[in-house]
């Protein structure tokens, strides 16, 4: 699921129509979902999304594994030429 | 030795009813053609920004409609699409009077739309069974993008019928001005009894206006608004043409009459 982007409508039947003419008019669309504004739940809290703490090791750039990686092929490699 | 292509289906046709079926052809391409460049003039100025492009887009569907029609009718008079499309003079086009008017306001295009998407539902839907199989082809798959045509003018048509201030107004303003021509898309055509009799037709284009009329009456009538008239449609429906559309023929055909026979 990717946000396409927004349309402005009086209700949820025009705003099919415009979502499909935005987003689906050019066959680049195989599923549209069309979400009122208020409907969508929010989550802004910066404590939550952007806690102040180094966070890197949760990122897989956190990690060096280029070593490990070509060893552990070089392992399976010799594995099946066995 | 390689086998004999098939022979376009076209060919199989007896000269006078291959003349009835460009009729029909040119009938119908024209319409589709000539709605799709008044709305196109929506481009720019629609109610909404939203709307613009969707107004836009059915427009420019019309016009894809109209050149795979005059593509068909090019096979079958060993013509060319361009050439039929806009080399024709004003008095040649056979376009539904209801097609005749200007633009308008919004209104009315939502009203002569509405009117227009359900006569081109009903007939396509005939089309669809018709024995000229590249005709029921196209008109299959024409129905695919004219079932969303039809739901947003409709859906138009109850908005304005139902809204505040003047869209009400206009709105009757702008059917009164359809509503002696609402009929036209099922002129006569002077083919008819050979396209019916060769099946390429499957009901006649009274019965279709009877279909077209079940459909619009009860949700005009639902809305408090007139439905057109049960009356036969003016023979000339389709041979009438006005002063609004020899603008706009002017207009499309300014690029291609700029050089003639240029490939473009």
């Amino acid at each position: 699921m990717t946000h396409s982007g927004n349309v402005n409508a009086p209700d949820e039947e025009l705003a099919m129509h415009y979502a499909r003419e935005f987003y689906g008019r050019r066959q680049e669309s195989n599923r549209l979902w069309v979400v009122a504004r208020d409907a969508i739940a929010e989550l802004d809290d910066p404590d939550l999304l952007k806690p102040p703490f180094d966070r890197s090791f949760k990122k897989p750039g956190g990690y060096i594994i280029k070593h490990k990686l070509e060893a552990a092929k070089a392992r399976a490699g010799s594995k099946g030429a066995a | 030795m390689a086998p004999l292509a098939e022979p376009p289906p076209s060919t199989t046709l007896d000269a006078p009813t291959r003349e009835a079926l460009a009729e029909l052809l040119l009938a119908v391409a024209d319409d589709e053609f000539v709605i799709g460049f008044w709305d196109s003039e929506w481009t720019g100025i629609a109610p909404m920004l939203e709307e613009d492009v969707a107004t836009s887009s059915i427009a420019q569907d019309e016009i894809g409609h109209a050149r795979a029609l005059y593509e068909l009718l090019a096979e079958v008079t060993d013509d060319d699409a361009d050439r039929i499309a806009f080399g024709r003079g004003v008095d040649a086009y056979r376009h539904a009077a209801l097609l005749n008017h200007a633009r308008g306001d919004w209104a009315f295009t939502v009203a002569r739309r509405f009117l227009y998407e359900h006569a081109d539902a009903v007939r396509l839907e005939a089309f669809a069974h018709s024995s000229h199989e590249p005709l029921a082809g196209l008109a299959t798959k024409m129905r695919r993008e004219e079932s969303y045509h039809l739901m947003h003018w409709d859906l138009w048509l109850r908005r304005l019928a139902d809204g505040p201030g003047e869209a009400r107004p206009r709105l009757e303003a702008g059917l009164a001005r359809c509503l002696p021509d609402a009929s036209s898309t099922f002129a006569p055509l002077a083919g008819e009894e050979l396209l019916l009799k060769a099946g390429i037709l499957t009901e006649s284009l009274d019965a279709l206006r009877g279909r077209w009329l079940e459909r619009v009456t009860p949700l005009l009538s639902e809305l408090g608004l007139p439905a057109p008239g049960t009356d036969a449609p003016d023979p000339d429906g389709r041979r009438r043409r006005s002063d609004d559309f020899a603008w706009l023929h002017g207009e499309f055909t300014m690029v291609s009459s700029s050089e003639e026979g240029a490939l473009w």
